[in-house]
């Protein structure tokens, strides 16, 4: 039976627009069989292997047809890719020492992403090769694959997630999305934020939907509910600004030359993450030390006015810098990391400090720096005098872990600084991977119990007379940014898209304010309640 | 077999990824020759692989060297013209 009007599911909310409209449920796809050796002979698998590659290959002539542009050429790129002979030649010596067709085009695409990996600029292609393998397998398996999405209409798209690919074939007849996984930081939720469709994630109970029901997306509110009238919508905030400048300074976060420009042209008062991995990711060797000043030298020159933060390499199993070597761990990111690697590389990290160094000499500008994953007060002492020993930094420490997070105190002259890391502080406090999109929900940043944490790393800091900072995604919701300088956070550094939403908000009650709703907002035990009282908090001032 | 070189240089500002990579290898399909390009001094990549060309990871800036096994010069100047235009992005 399906449920009834009226009937609330909660999830976590993206973005500020609501809508209503009709249920397209995706149907849930089916695993793909793992991969096997082949019971047929070779050239039974052979074919069965080209035609799925022509099955394939025609849906994507369609979708390119259908999408027309930049968007066709798009997917006649990856068609080719598809179709060409070397790998149809990889996958061919996969079936002749005996693997069935699908691990075959399975195994060859994952030898060329390997080729293709770790360029940021092909990140995305590869995400789209590897979907594009995950269609053909899935051909051969006998499984249905494509999305078939109205074109007209207001359409509420209804899934478990959505890959690259399939978001890529929202029509604008999609006017709201709702999935039982995933994520704020989900790619579902990054792509819905930027198109302003209302979308609500991790939202287990909506498997209860059935196509062709009429419900309202609700992300403010954290919820759909089944109705037609877009005025139960919970009403977003509008922040109406009552000073110049927000009660605490907004940074911007970048990690390229890219990134320093566009974040140059948004108001933000410098940069309060640089994350410098993108910089080695594509190293195949280790970069000179001359390279390295250039490019900080270019990005410290671009980067907008005011200080600017640089956290020292994070590289590890999910971000993995060739020249560094470093052994593959699997299963949670509780390994060799950040930090750690200081063991292991100190050659490397005292290059970067210095190159750092020289680049802040050439520009003359403001450079604080900083180190990930930093677990106990000897590391932070040791990057301190590290850090000092190379240049004339401000230095401090990302608080991502949980045993740091309770010595913040102990740091008193250690460290100028710390900033928090919300996304793998919640990531270790709740024992919640990142990467496992079914638990989402643990990671949302109104959790009470990161909210208790980060009040008490405020607190902590200002007694030891350290500023604090959030680094993380979390300050990039202008709510939650409230909530954190209620707190006693000093500043934060936000997404570049997010600046200017982030300062009108900081810019929109006073101090006193803030530290009311932030009170209230502790006093609550769950994540539902906790951003209710924020915004209720809000909508009475 | 003697060959005819040309440079080219990569302007597009992804560096030679999957579009301009599918344009060269539809040209070089239907030149018919076995075209290969790559950076001076190391191992090339055969032209009629994108995924190939796309390994090579090639930035913005860089000159490639692309070699045409043939000997009419006016046919290999044309398809390394050809190339540049590819590799000049938007």
């Amino acid at each position: 039976m399906s449920p009834s009007v009226g009937t609330i599911f909660s999830g976590v909310g993206v973005g500020l627009t609501s809508a209503v409209g009709e249920v397209v449920v995706v149907k849930q796809q089916q695993t793909l069989p793992a991969w096997a050796k082949s019971t047929k002979t070779k050239d039974q698998e052979l074919a069965e292997l080209s035609s799925a590659i022509e099955f394939v290959s025609d849906y994507l002539d369609q979708l390119g047809s259908k999408t027309g542009g930049t968007g066709a050429e798009i997917f006649e790129a990856i068609k080719t890719l598809l179709e060409e002979d070397e790998l149809f030649e990889v996958a061919s010596k996969h079936i002749d020492s005996g693997w069935s067709a699908a691990a075959a085009i399975g195994k060859a695409v994952d030898e060329f992403s390997e080729l293709l990996g770790g360029d940021p600029a092909f990140d995305e292609r590869v995400a789209d090769f590897q979907d594009l393998s995950k269609r053909v397998q899935a051909k051969i398996a006998g499984i249905e694959m494509s999305l078939s999405i109205p074109e007209t209409g207001q359409i509420v798209l209804v899934g478990e997630d959505f890959s690259p690919a399939d978001t890529a074939q929202f029509t604008d007849a999609v006017v709201g999305v709702i999935t039982f996984k995933g994520g704020a930081t989900s790619h579902t939720a990054i792509i819905c934020r930027s198109k302003s469709i209302a979308a609500v994630v991790s939202c287990p109970d909506a498997t209860e939907l059935e196509t062709g029901e009429r419900v309202l997306v609700d992300p403010v509110g954290d919820r759909v509910v089944i109705s037609d009238d877009v005025s139960l919508a919970t009403k977003s905030i509008e922040f109406v600004a009552i000073n110049d400048e927000p009660l605490i300074p907004v940074q911007a976060n970048i990690g390229s030359l890219e990134d320093a420009v566009a974040a140059g042209k948004t108001g933000a008062h410098g940069v309060g993450l640089f994350r410098t991995e993108l910089l080695y990711l594509s190293a195949k060797t280790e970069p000179s030390l001359a390279a390295q000043v250039e490019s900080y030298t270019a990005i410290l020159q671009a980067a907008p006015e005011g200080p600017i933060v640089v956290r020292t390499i994070d590289a590890g199993s999910d971000k993995p810098v060739p020249f560094l070597k470093l052994p593959e761990e699997q299963g949670m990111p509780l390994e060799v990391r950040g930090y750690r690697l200081l063991s292991t590389h100190r050659s490397f990290i005292e290059g970067q400090l210095r190159a750092i160094e020289m680049a802040r000499l050439a520009t003359g500008r403001e450079v604080w720096v900083m180190a990930p994953m930093i677990a106990s007060v000897k590391e932070a002492k040791d990057f301190s005098v590290l850090a000092r020993s190379l240049g004339q930094y401000r230095v401090g420490i990302i608080v991502e872990t949980p045993a740091i997070a309770e010595q913040v105190d102990q740091l008193e002259g250690i460290v100028d600084f710390v900033s928090v890391g919300t996304n793998d502080l919640a990531q270790y406090l709740f024992a919640a991977d990142r990467r496992n999109p079914s638990l989402g929900a643990l990671l949302n940043h109104w959790q009470p119990g990161l909210i208790q944490s980060l009040a008490r790393i405020a607190r902590a800091a200002k007694s030891a007379g350290i500023t604090s900072g959030v680094c993380g995604e979390s300050a990039s919701d202008p709510v939650f940014a409230v909530v954190l300088a209620g707190l006693g956070i000093e500043s934060v550094s936000v997404s570049k898209s997010q600046v200017g939403a982030v300062r009108g908000a900081l810019s929109s009650l006073s101090l006193a304010d803030a530290k009311e709703i932030a009170n209230e907002v502790l006093k609550q035990s769950t994540p539902e309640a906790a951003k209710a009282t924020a915004l209720a908090e809000l909508a009475r001032r | 077999m003697s060959s005819i070189k040309g440079q080219v240089q990569v302007l597009d500002p992804i560096g030679l990824h999957a579009r301009p990579a599918s344009q060269i290898v539809k040209l070089v399909n239907e030149s018919g020759l076995e075209i290969t390009i790559g950076r001076e001094g190391q191992e090339f990549a055969k032209a009629n692989s994108a995924l190939r060309m796309m390994a090579l990871k090639i930035s913005t800036g860089e000159t490639l060297t692309v070699d045409v096994p043939t000997q009419d010069k006016l046919l290999a100047d044309g398809i390394i013209a050809e190339i540049q235009e590819f590799l000049k992005g938007e």
